[in-house]
């Protein structure tokens, strides 16, 4: 079952010169796709690729110059007041810098009850018990909140993160970065707990990369863009094993990667 | 192999309120010329206060023990001055963000010829010829005419070549990369890792490569150093840290890294 779809999404930007010269700016170019139900969908991209934009077009946050987002078969394109209230209620996004984007000056408890106040949503046991909930679920200590942002570490904040997108229970979750910034053994549990979660509710992420070995991790689809376009666009097996682009295959190949005897001749000491 | 730099018993103090802390703990290593060794680690793990240290580039109020010695030379407890004729000569330094390394208001050329000058003297002429002769060996097109461009105008990994030019106009014996692919796309990471690799077999300097990505230190390194928390817990050729990692922590380190190929346990699709 589609649970988004969008289609021929177009992102320009207008800049004006110094003469008040407009100059247009592509950054997202017709670019199509659909989410289904359940599934992870990757978006892989280098910078400048159009990957954020697109995010932020499907989030609502940023409104396409062109084309259509539709939302179990609603078209909220231009979706205002009470649709959009509804569709935040089923979209929620975790950011890459979980500092920027959790309010400082509140309580873990506060930033886990602001969704479910702004939606009308009185959980039974009341919002305070399902904050503390929420804490458990991904893997926070219940005792600890009403501490501030600034008390936890960066892989315990982003957890703070994901538990505020998972507030209102939503059927999509759109993951712009969310673990790029954080150390690699951070990373392989946050990646963990993306993935158990989604097991646990089956709900659907849209997960924005630029690492293609996590997007390997956790997505059973990626698109793969450049230059503002989907370039590819396949199951993880095929782009990874097979990829048909041309820019796929040089964004494959420039990967680091550890010698696979050295990593042979470790695992078998294991 | 003759040794270019020993790191001996190298231990960095902060002051705190709470009393000293100890950022780097008795961490010893060696550099010999032509070889890249590879620092890698998580944050906090001292990774970086190592490579400021042997720089002479400590912030304030950090104290030192140990020794740190550049072809004979001790570098810790060097003078001021001492250790300014050193920077940029003999030994140089590039950093994970180059538009923050370089000046805004003043051409990438002149600011090359301007540590060029500082450290051999001569005309502007001839200098602006080094510079010229620095930025083509870095892969930059057109370099007459790009070395009188401000830093805004290149792209990402055009200025980190910028730097890496600015670090080796004077041919230092060191160089000391700090997380210089780590801002980068894959693919720009790849050329300047290639550039990097290449610059220093023609020139035979060694280098230091500091790096939180063991995909990366893997393909630069020949020996290795595993930090965590200040403390050195494994201290290698590659191939050993990679093959047959002795700590745990290494272990875990490993074991934490996406595969791209090969995934343990993919998702069924």
């Amino acid at each position: 079952m589609t649970l988004l779809r969008a289609k021929d999404l177009t992102k320009r930007f207008v800049a004006r010169g110094p003469l008040g010269a407009k100059a247009g700016f592509t950054a997202v170019d017709r670019v199509s796709f659909d989410v289904r139900l359940g599934e992870t969908l990757a978006v892989v991209g280098e910078s400048g690729s159009g990957k954020s934009t697109t995010a932020r077009m499907i989030a609502k946050l940023l409104e396409p110059s062109e084309g259509t987002l539709e939302f179990e078969g609603e078209d909220v394109t231009h979706a205002k007041g009470a649709a959009l209230a509804r569709f935040r209620g089923n979209v929620q996004v975790v950011f890459q810098d979980p500092f920027s984007s959790l309010n400082p000056r509140h309580t873990v408890e506060r930033i886990l009850m602001a969704p479910l106040v702004y939606q009308g949503i009185a959980p039974n046991g009341g919002r305070r018990a399902h904050a503390k909930e929420l804490m458990e679920r991904v893997g926070l200590n219940p005792d600890h909140s009403l501490r501030y942002p600034a008390q936890f570490s960066g892989g315990q904040a982003q957890r703070i993160g994901i538990a505020r997108a998972l507030a209102v229970n939503p059927r999509l979750v759109i993951c712009d970065e969310a673990v790029s910034a954080l150390d690699v053994s951070v990373q392989a549990q946050v990646i963990e707990l993306l993935r158990r979660l989604q097991r646990e509710s089956g709900f659907s992420y849209v997960f924005i990369a630029h690492d293609l070995a996590v997007v390997r991790q956790i997505a059973q689809r990626v698109a793969v863009m450049s230059k503002g376009r989907i370039v590819e666009l396949g199951t993880t097996g095929q782009v990874f094993d097979d990829p048909q682009d041309e820019y796929t295959r040089t964004l494959l190949a420039a990967i680091p990667r550890i010698d696979p005897e050295w990593e042979r001749r470790r695992r078998e000491k294991i | 192999m003759s040794e270019l730099l020993v790191v001996e018993d190298l231990t960095v103090t902060f002051p705190t309120t709470r009393g000293p802390v100890d950022v780097v703990k008795d961490v010893s290593f060696t550099v010999g010329r032509d070889e890249t060794v590879g620092i890698v680690g998580e944050s906090g793990s001292g990774k970086s206060m190592t490579s400021l240290a042997i720089m002479g580039l400590l912030p304030r109020g950090a104290t030192t023990r140990g020794s740190i010695r550049l072809d004979g030379t001790e570098v810790l407890g060097a003078s001021a001055r001492e250790l300014r004729r050193l920077r940029g000569d003999r030994m140089s330094m590039i950093f994970q963000d180059p538009l923050s390394s370089l000046n805004p208001y003043y051409t990438v050329g002149l600011q090359i010829e301007e540590l060029y000058r500082a450290h051999r003297g001569g005309s502007r002429a001839a200098a602006r010829e080094v510079v010229t002769g620095a930025l083509r060996q870095v892969g930059l097109p057109d370099p007459e005419r790009r070395a009188r461009h401000y830093p805004h105008q290149f792209s990402g990994g055009q200025r980190q070549r910028i730097m890496i030019a600015m670090a080796l106009v004077c041919s230092p014996s060191l160089l000391i990369a700090d997380e210089p692919t780590t801002a980068l796309d894959v693919t720009v990471q790849a050329q300047i890792l290639r550039l990097l690799a290449d610059l220093r077999g023609q020139s035979g300097m060694g280098m230091v490569f500091i790096t939180h990505d063991l995909a990366v230190i893997s393909s630069i390194a020949t020996r290795v150093l595993v930090m965590r928390r200040g403390e050195q817990v494994e201290y290698g050729t590659a191939e050993q840290v990679f093959a047959e990692p002795r700590h745990d922590y290494t272990r875990m380190l490993l074991d934490s890294i996406p595969r791209i190929d090969d995934p343990l346990d993919e998702v069924s699709a």
